[in-house]
């Protein structure tokens, strides 16, 4: 296994000359970037090893044992305790992670009833990039125990974002975007894909204007993927001159099938995306760990080939709950190490101003908190950067009782999603948590 | 139907998921959610299961709040109404669903290209489908394409077109003609509407035959282009279109009946095509529906007929098949093989393909008694699938027909490795999750997802713990056993096979108990020891005819069966019967129904 904070391919950043006087936006008045990440792990934590000690800011705090592997980022987190899911919980792992990332009940078969909190900021901070609604990516591809599904951002009902599990396919995408340097000549074939995407968004209008309105709800998300795809085109015949690109098969050649959980995979990931951002080919991204209730294995962390879900969650072990607890701490552990490869890499590459994680937002959480009894309480909830200014950080804040959707909330406000409220019914929310604000 | 989730109680719901349930593949739903399986009213599923205990959600489908008292479990179906073929099926209330759109499945997706640019297209990645009570059909009805799953389609249609057109003799062979040039307007124009014609299931309006001959045209004559370029981009263009991607099937006004909406000649053919072949239709099918020959119930069976008897309908029940038999659990199935040293991951496909061929066998080959698969030896093996189960290997390549013994404990599809394996923890069994496949999948019982704040089991460890005994501690408390009690009693059964799938008469150091029941409403109360007796005790149901029928016909129309279903459902059961259960006659029935034919209006 690699150390976290291995060497990552750094895109030229924009040059500080582009930049006004005060170095807060760009020359010609356009703010600088924002980034707005999920990062999501199925089966929760132990409250008692994962709420600090001590509240405060600085040196008043100080991680707790399942956040110690963040250790190297704790100047840029902020760790919220003390809230609950409000929405009831209906299915555990659906109900619980839907309050969470939408702020409203679980969809049931149209898995979620409102956007997730990636996709409604999206559209705030995306700007032209070449993925205006984020990359999505994934690292275990088994499912679990009632769970939400295999997807963590969504753009409404039945409108999954669903995961990349395939960090190759990543790569290669991502190479379309760069040039070694000497200007090649354009593709033809690029004006031709999109004199088709032409042709193609023609019928779809025709088509829309016989359906139903749900019918219609279902062929504006089409619409507005190939309207997507015509930009990233037109990105593609500019490629821009960067370092190379990570490539997933020279850094990382034993990292495991597409799908397991292994922390190679995860940094081929965090490379990428890294990447992404520092390249300003997206701002939004995703990235789901582990489904909720998932059954997939951590054998990587060298616990047993067995579900995580199952054998250490539920403490149903062959080899009895103590072990049971032993591993899941191990597992909750494994899982804030790999976040923090992730981290590690937005803190060491410089962006216009600062770094990539100063001028970023990355959101925590995930389907339960303690695993057992499949609880909402005391949540796990996480913010990691600090949006460009916009965002505290250094902190344990807890408040006890308050609703999850306020963080979501915050985050929203924070960066430019103007809502005056987030979720519904239970989940509703329409105040923030004033600690997290700058 | 107005609902409002806020009333409904938490805290009724029994038990825990404590218990392992493998999901699904492709984007996958939480499996407690697959037995909710009526996509296109998700609310009134999510009010059904919030409602309350196992099997109450009868009521609670129109009325969350009224049922929210978390009656004990009724079972199902029992309520009077159903007709009788169907006593003991559970279905749901809804409102009559109307038309929508259904997205191509990876399945049909896939087979389109095939018989649309020939067998051997390259296949990569595509947008994972969204299964719905286990059918990616009734996913199909609601999903979305994502921005993701735009890009991936493009890549590739992009690749299937290029492959065509990079070797002339594939074009000749796929298309109407091999344009010269860009001025050969007539080879363009037809070969572009008779491919346009198949790739929408209906001929082109003039604008878009147009928009792709001009398409065509002027790629074909960019500098360094050429009209194969050209062809291949107009090729794309149709294949990206939503016409292609969406069946389109909206039915038109017919006053004739009722205000019922009738689909059209061509969107039978469409319906008909992807029904059996998961794919568009052939040139013939839409030469019939040009000439207004889909119209009848009669015309609809001879081209039922006709297309169920081509070798393409295989494919379409064998994806019935994984679907009804959860074969999408095998497929991302762990195995520790430090305690299971002779498993392979080779395995999973082998037994996938034992399972189809029993299936297909039975339909096409023996074309028998269908529910007979529950207790019959006959099963097809390879030489890796043999050495594992124990058998004597054919020695040859592939699969060939063989018999388990009649003192053989595994018996009935049930027994098939794809089954107990599929539906096994990487390190032990889960009777639970057996059950609940049998309870859900075979029985049409509805198990709603586990409660709030279950108290964790008892610590235990230990060889001397059975999986039977610790289930026991969790079935003491009543909320976790009105659920659980459908689920367990049945996964019991089956305990003599391992989770890998292998004969066992070990648990640690206690001997096998494989001693089950089938209790609950609607079932006879049958015990029964080991898979022959659980096979002969299912085949004894009254509900197993109809519940079969009620999954082929959710999975036909895309959406899950509703009590205003009863009657149709009731006299394909009734013919089902008729026909000592030939799933070829009720596919051919189902097709030329009403139900399959007309649709409602939008309300």
């Amino acid at each position: 296994m690699l150390a976290s904070g291995v060497a990552v391919a750094v895109p030229l950043p924009r040059l500080a000359g582009m930049l006004n006087g005060n170095g807060t936006a760009y020359a010609q008045g356009a703010p600088l970037p924002v980034r707005f990440g999920t990062w999501f792990f199925g089966n929760g934590i132990i409250p008692d090893r994962w709420v600090p000690s001590s509240t405060g800011q600085g040196d008043a705090w100080q991680l707790s044992e399942q956040l110690a592997p963040l250790a190297d980022v704790k100047p840029w987190l902020s760790v919220v305790t003390g809230l609950g899911i409000k929405v009831p919980n209906y299915s555990p792992h659906a109900s619980h992670p839907c309050a969470a990332l939408t702020g409203a009940q679980t969809g049931g078969a149209t898995q979620v009833r409102l956007p997730s909190i990636d996709q409604l900021i999206a559209p705030a901070i995306a700007g032209g990039t070449a993925y205006p609604t984020g990359i999505h990516a994934a690292l275990s591809d088994q499912t679990g125990a009632t769970t939400l599904g295999l997807a963590v951002s969504y753009r409404g009902p039945s409108a999954a974002n669903p995961p990349t599990y395939n960090p190759v396919a990543l790569y290669q995408a991502l190479l379309g975007f760069t040039s070694s340097g000497t200007p090649a000549a354009v593709d033809p074939e690029l004006s031709f894909r999109q004199s088709v995407l032409d042709a193609v968004a023609e019928d779809a209008n025709a088509l829309k204007r016989r359906l139903g309105a749900e019918d219609q709800v279902r062929l504006d998300h089409h619409l507005e993927g190939l309207n997507e795809l015509q930009g990233r085109i037109t990105r593609l015949a500019a490629p821009i001159s960067t370092a190379p690109v990570p490539n997933p098969d020279e850094l990382y050649p034993a990292r495991g099938l597409d799908g397991s959980i292994s922390r190679q995979r995860a940094q081929a990931f965090a490379d990428l995306l890294v990447f992404a951002m520092a390249a300003d080919l997206t701002r939004v991204f995703t990235f789901m760990f582990t489904c909720p209730a998932s059954h997939g294995n951590y054998a990587d962390c060298g616990l047993e080939n067995s579900s995580f879900h199952e054998d250490y969650g539920h403490r149903l072990s062959r080899f009895g709950a103590s072990d049971a607890t032993r591993g899941f701490n191990t597992g909750v552990k494994y899982a804030m190490s790999n976040l923090a490869d992730l981290l590690t890499r937005m803190k060491d590459v410089p962006d216009v101003t600062g770094t990539l994680l100063d001028n970023s937002c990355v959101y925590v959480t995930s389907c339960v908190s303690e695993s057992q009894t499949h609880s909402g309480v005391d949540f796990p909830l996480l913010i990691a950067g600090k949006a460009g200014g916009r965002l505290k950080s250094d902190q344990h804040v807890r408040l006890l009782d308050e609703n999850v959707s306020k963080v979501p909330f915050t985050l929203l406000t924070a960066l430019g999603g103007g809502a005056e409220a987030f979720g519904e019914a239970e989940g509703r929310v329409t105040s923030g948590i004033a600690e997290l604000l700058a | 139907m107005k609902l409002d989730v806020t009333e409904a109680g938490a805290g009724v719901y029994p038990d825990s998921d404590s218990i392992p349930e493998p999901g699904v593949t492709g984007q996958k739903l939480m499996t407690h959610f697959d037995n909710l399986r009526f996509g296109t009213i998700a609310l009134a599923l999510t009010a059904a299961w919030m409602a309350g205990a196992c099997g109450s959600d009868e009521k609670a489908g129109t009325d969350a709040a009224s049922s929210s008292e978390g009656a004990p479990p009724t079972g199902d179906g029992t309520s009077g109404d159903n007709p009788t073929p169907l006593e003991g099926l559970f279905l749901p209330n809804g409102d009559a669903p109307s038309a929508t759109l259904h997205r191509l499945t990876q399945s049909e997706l896939t087979h389109s290209l095939q018989d649309l640019l020939g067998a051997d297209v390259p296949m990569g990645e595509l947008e994972p489908d969204v299964r719905v009570g286990g059918f990616s059909s009734i996913g199909a009805s609601s999903v979305a394409v994502s921005p993701a799953g735009v890009g991936l389609h493009e890549l590739q249609v992009l690749a299937a077109t290029g492959h065509v057109v990079a070797d002339e003799a594939r074009v000749r062979a796929q298309l109407a003609c091999v344009p010269e040039n860009t001025a050969d307007g007539e080879c363009l124009t037809r070969l572009l509407a008779q491919f346009g014609r198949r790739a929408f299931r209906r001929p082109l309006t003039d604008a878009e035959l147009q928009r792709f001959t001009g398409l065509a045209t002027s790629i074909g004559g960019a500098e360094g282009s050429n009209v194969l370029t050209g062809v291949r981009y107009a090729l794309a263009a149709i294949l990206q279109s939503p016409s292609f991607v969406y069946r389109v099937e909206l039915g038109e006004p017919s006053s004739a009946d009722g205000g019922l909406l009738k689909y059209t000649d061509f969107e039978m053919a469409s319906r008909l095509a992807a029904m059996f072949w998961d794919s568009v239709p052939d040139d013939e099918l839409l030469d019939v529906a040009a000439a207004g020959s889909l119209a009848t119930a009669d015309d609809v069976r001879l081209q039922a007929e006709r297309l169920i008897g081509d070798p393409k309908a295989q494919r379409s029940i064998a994806g019935f098949t994984r679907e009804l038999f959860e074969l999408s659990h095998l497929e991302e199935a762990q195995k520790d093989t430090t305690l299971f040293p002779t498993w392979r991951e080779s395995l999973k496909e082998a037994m996938r393909e034992e399972l189809e061929r029993r299936v297909l066998d039975m339909v096409f080959v023996r074309k028998e008694d269908f529910l007979s698969l529950y207790d019959d030896r006959q099963t097809f093996v390879n030489d890796d699938l043999a050495n594992f189960y124990g058998l004597p290997a054919p020695g040859q390549p592939g699969f060939h027909p063989v018999e388990f013994a009649p003192e053989s404990r595994r018996a009935g599809l049930l027994g098939a490795g794809a089954i107990l394996a599929g539906h096994g923890l990487p390190q032990r069994n889960s009777p639970t999750a057996r059950g609940k496949f049998v309870s859900e999948m075979v029985l049409c019982r509805s198990i709603p997802p586990p409660p709030n704040n279950v108290p964790p089991l008892p610590p235990q460890a230990g060889p001397e713990v059975t999986m039977r005994e610790r289930l026991a501690l969790h079935r003491q408390s009543a909320v976790c056993a009105s659920c659980h009690s459908m689920m367990d009693p049945i996964g019991f059964g089956m305990e003599d096979f391992d989770s890998v799938g292998l004969h066992r008469t070990m648990e640690g150091t206690s001997p096998v108990d494989a001693t089950g029941t089938l209790e609950g409403p609607g079932l006879d109360g049958s015990a029964f020891n080991g898979l022959a007796e659980l096979g002969a005790a299912l085949r004894r149901q009254p509900v197993l005819g109809p519940c079969l029928v009620s999954k082929v016909y959710a999975e036909a129309l895309g959406r899950g069966a509703l009590k205003l279903d009863s009657t149709s459902i009731g006299e394909l059961a009734a013919g089902f019967v008729a026909s000592q259960h030939r799933l070829d006659e009720l596919l051919v029935t189902l097709v030329t129904s009403d139900s399959f034919r007309f649709v409602e209006p939008k309300g």
